[in-house]
């Protein structure tokens, strides 16, 4: 088969899988207020209830949100240090970040995480869970 | 004219505005909320790509001109990721010159628009693709934490799916750029390198001046 066939049959699969994955992705979004912190479902209202505020300073600025090291402690996980955490976002977007990176964050009242030492990439936003491995 | 030192200028001059681009009008799109990585691959990457190769149809070049854009997108003061956004333009370079290896020197995938329209679809989106694929993978590493395969895996469906803009674009995109080709744009020697070095120097001073302003 010549290059005059070849490419536009790969056109044309590479438009049906970005179709396809378009509708995967618009059928897998997970729609929910809630965000699972081990077992347990909270709300941003909640969780901003049980620990104190702060601000970190990260390339963008000055970002305002609860303390993750504070939040995992207040939720009952034991010995944080001891596991990885896995952030996922609604659209299926997830970072897993060590202790030691995890415990420099906060979580914003918008659903996102900021981490003051991180490229953008580790900034999941709409959270729906933060899994702990 | 020495053609290595013409060369030379080619990759300053399209690296620049590529990086330029990126930093100044894609940082722009990006706050208006528009996918703006999306837009850069599939119009600005894909017209400084296609325009220099084809026009000095000398492979490595293109990746010249991404080390260039990528060291220019390193100083943008707007957007907090400025290294995986380097990383991925850089990306985009060198997938480009795998992708393009044989192709300019090869008149048929340029004679039929419909070869022009499938061949943009097929370089933008394996640029944009592979570009944002890498930089998921080395941004973790150069940034001295880990990098866990399964986010990529659960994350693929969306980047296979956000190709689409860029597929379609560059399906539009590059049969104009083979069109306007047609068109003698060439410069007189004398010009060449007071226009180059003017717009690359250009290019520069405003995303540096950016950088000490904000």
């Amino acid at each position: 088969m010549g290059k005059e066939k070849v490419i536009p049959i790969f056109a044309i699969i590479i438009i049906a899988i970005s179709i396809f994955s378009s509708i995967y992705v618009y059928a897998t979004h997970v729609d929910k207020d809630t965000i699972t912190i081990g077992d347990l479902e909270y709300t941003i209202d909640e969780l901003f209830a049980l620990v104190d505020e702060k601000a970190i300073e990260t390339v963008e600025g000055e970002k305002t949100g609860i303390s993750l090291e504070d939040l995992i402690s207040k939720v009952g996980i034991g010995c944080p240090s001891c596991h990885e955490y896995t952030i996922k976002a609604a659209d299926g977007y997830e970072q897993t970040v060590e202790w030691d990176i995890l415990q420099t964050g906060i979580l914003a009242d918008i659903g996102r995480v900021f981490f003051p030492d991180t490229p953008k990439k580790f900034w999941v936003g709409d959270i729906i869970e933060i899994e702990v491995i | 004219m020495n053609d290595r030192m013409k060369l030379l200028a080619g990759v300053l001059v399209f690296g620049s505005m590529w990086g330029f681009s990126e930093v100044i009008i894609g940082s722009q799109m990006h706050d208006m909320g528009l996918p703006s990585g999306a837009i850069m691959s599939g119009f600005f990457a894909l017209t400084f790509l296609v325009v220099s190769r084809m026009t000095f149809k000398q492979p490595g070049m293109q990746l010249g001109m991404g080390l260039v854009a990528g060291g220019l997108r390193m100083f943008n003061p707007f957007m907090g990721c400025h290294l995986c956004s380097a990383i991925a333009i850089a990306a985009e370079a060198m997938i480009f010159e795998i992708t393009w290896y044989k192709i300019s020197s090869d008149t048929d995938y340029f004679k039929k628009p419909y070869m022009q329209a499938s061949l943009g679809v097929v370089t933008a989106y394996v640029i944009f693709i592979g570009g944002y694929v890498i930089t998921q993978i080395l941004t973790p590493i150069a940034a001295g934490a880990n990098f866990y395969a399964q986010n990529l895996i659960v994350f693929m469906p969306k980047i296979l799916a956000s190709g689409l803009l860029p597929a379609i674009a560059g399906g539009i995109v590059l049969p104009i750029l083979v069109l306007s080709k047609k068109m003698d744009l060439t410069l007189k020697d004398r010009l060449y390198y007071p226009v180059t070095l003017g717009i690359s120097a250009t290019c520069w001073l405003l995303v540096l001046g950016n950088f000490f302003i904000a």
